[in-house]
């Protein structure tokens, strides 16, 4: 991407873990008294794209919201990158990006604003030519100075993918990436996600589109009432639940 | 690598301070909407107060320093719920948290704000206190008065924002956050009101000092209680 090495600076590394990205450990998360997620053991491998999949309800949210930190775990424990990620909490999200369905926008402020605030609290040394480039990439060079609350679904999540951008992550965590997005949108997820791939960065995928998703992921896991229920190869995982997942 | 290791260093939280106190006046300027309508609930509250208290301007004057902190506490009620709610529009909060940002620096951040904010009342606040209660301030019992307005927003405001964050997402915020802010605040309240009073009727004692301590101790309390408790109140 033209001028995004620029924006920010990448951290220092600390991905000598073994080769591992993440890893849960009896992982679980209850809402009331209802489990979203329970005895969730998975390790993901460094550079590796494994899809997420299941039906509604299944957890697949639940589990990226944790991974990202947004929730805490009822139960079990998640390594990112080798360091466990209560403990070092700014140090993982140092080096992860979650796209979700939700914007996480401020209404009232613009594209570019938004990008400034993002940026700046990334400690990078934002400029607003650098930050344009992104805009554009996403399609929003026009909107740059429209405030948000004027922006549809598909604006918003482009807006989303810009701030995902801001930073090379070395994790993304992709909920319904290609959700509310046009065929121009997509082809940009997948080719962001693919770019990603291709310099190492570890993907979690999260989505209904089984076989759009398995173009771009190997492993497959699908989530049944918050537990994994199967694991495999993704294209084998799109053919045999692409009707229920 | 250790949690010390991880913490940022104090450039890296001013700076983050700096961007959440900046993007909130930015939000605050946009809409203007949480301005005006606490401006004006803290003049209707003075208004009333003197309506309740009647004629006696002897009674208005030494009622006036209650009546000017209750007049920002219930405004501050309204300013720091507002203060959370524009985090909840689209979950905007969730994704500073998803940013490597020390949740110390969102709570001072916000904090600090709400208390520019509350510290702006004070000079409409204290016209429409000469107005409705007939009080004569000389130039350097204003200057005290400015200092600890901004001493009693600061009390109020780590607090409020404390207890905003805790009951932001929960459908009766406007019920909750007086319910826990106030029985809170009560030594703020008290000594606030001891100090101003002193100010404005004087103080043959020498007892200013002591009540303004008492307050910036407080203050002190709740900030540094604020910052500890905040990330927990943040987290789901």
């Amino acid at each position: 991407m033209g001028g995004r090495g620029a924006v920010l600076a990448c951290p220092g590394d600390m991905s000598r873990s073994g080769g591992v990205a993440i890893r849960t450990r009896h992982l679980g998360r209850r809402f009331g008294p209802s489990w979203a997620l329970a005895h969730c053991d998975l390790e993901v491998a460094v550079g590796e794209s494994l899809l997420v999949a299941g039906a509604n309800g299944s957890g697949k949210t639940t589990l990226l919201r944790l991974l990202a930190g947004l929730l805490r775990p009822t139960t079990g424990s998640i390594e990112i990158f080798g360091l466990e990620a209560r403990a070092h909490r700014l140090a993982c999200r140092r080096r992860l990006s979650l796209v979700s369905h939700q914007a996480f926008l401020y209404e009232r402020l613009t594209a570019l604003e938004s990008l400034r605030l993002w940026a700046r609290i990334r400690g990078g040394r934002a400029n607003d030519a650098a930050l344009g480039a992104l805009l554009e990439e996403v399609g929003l060079a026009e909107r740059r100075d429209s405030l948000v609350e004027a922006f549809s679904a598909g604006m918003r999540k482009r807006l989303t993918l810009a701030r995902a951008r801001l930073e090379e992550p070395d994790l993304l965590l992709l909920d319904e990436p290609f959700s509310a997005l046009d065929v121009p949108g997509r082809r940009l997820v997948e080719r962001w996600i693919a770019e990603g791939a291709a310099r190492g960065a570890t993907v979690l995928l999260a989505s209904h589109q089984l076989e759009q998703a398995a173009v771009v992921c190997r492993r497959a896991i699908v989530l049944r009432r918050g537990q994994i229920e199967w694991e495999g190869a993704a294209a084998e995982a799109a053919a045999r639940f692409e009707a229920t997942a | 690598m250790s949690a010390t290791a991880e913490r940022p260093a104090a450039r890296g939280l001013a700076r983050e301070i700096g961007a959440v106190i900046a993007k909130d006046l930015l939000l605050e300027w946009r809409s203007r909407a949480r301005l005006l309508a606490t401006v004006l609930f803290g003049i209707v509250a003075l208004a009333l107060f003197s309506f309740a208290a009647g004629a006696d301007v002897a009674v208005l004057e030494r009622g006036a320093a209650g009546f000017l902190v209750l007049a920002l506490l219930l405004s501050s009620t309204l300013g720091l719920a507002e203060s959370f709610r524009v985090e909840q529009d689209d979950s905007a909060m969730e994704g500073l948290l998803l940013l490597p940002i020390d949740p110390h620096a969102l709570f001072y951040g916000k904090a600090l704000g709400n208390t520019l904010f509350l510290s702006l009342l004070g000079p409409v606040l204290a016209v429409a206190a000469v107005v409705f209660y007939a009080v004569e301030v000389g130039p350097r019992a204003l200057v005290q008065l400015v200092l600890l307005w901004v001493l009693a927003a600061a009390g109020l405001s780590a607090p409020g924002t404390l207890y905003a964050a805790m009951t932001s997402r929960a459908r009766s915020q406007d019920v909750l956050l007086p319910l826990i802010h106030y029985p809170l605040v009560v030594p703020v309240l008290l000594a606030a009101v001891k100090s101003i009073d002193l100010i404005l009727n004087g103080d043959p004692m020498g007892q200013l000092g002591s009540w303004t301590a008492l307050l910036a101790g407080f203050a002190l309390v709740y900030w540094s209680l604020g910052g500890v408790l905040f990330p927990l109140a943040v987290e789901e």
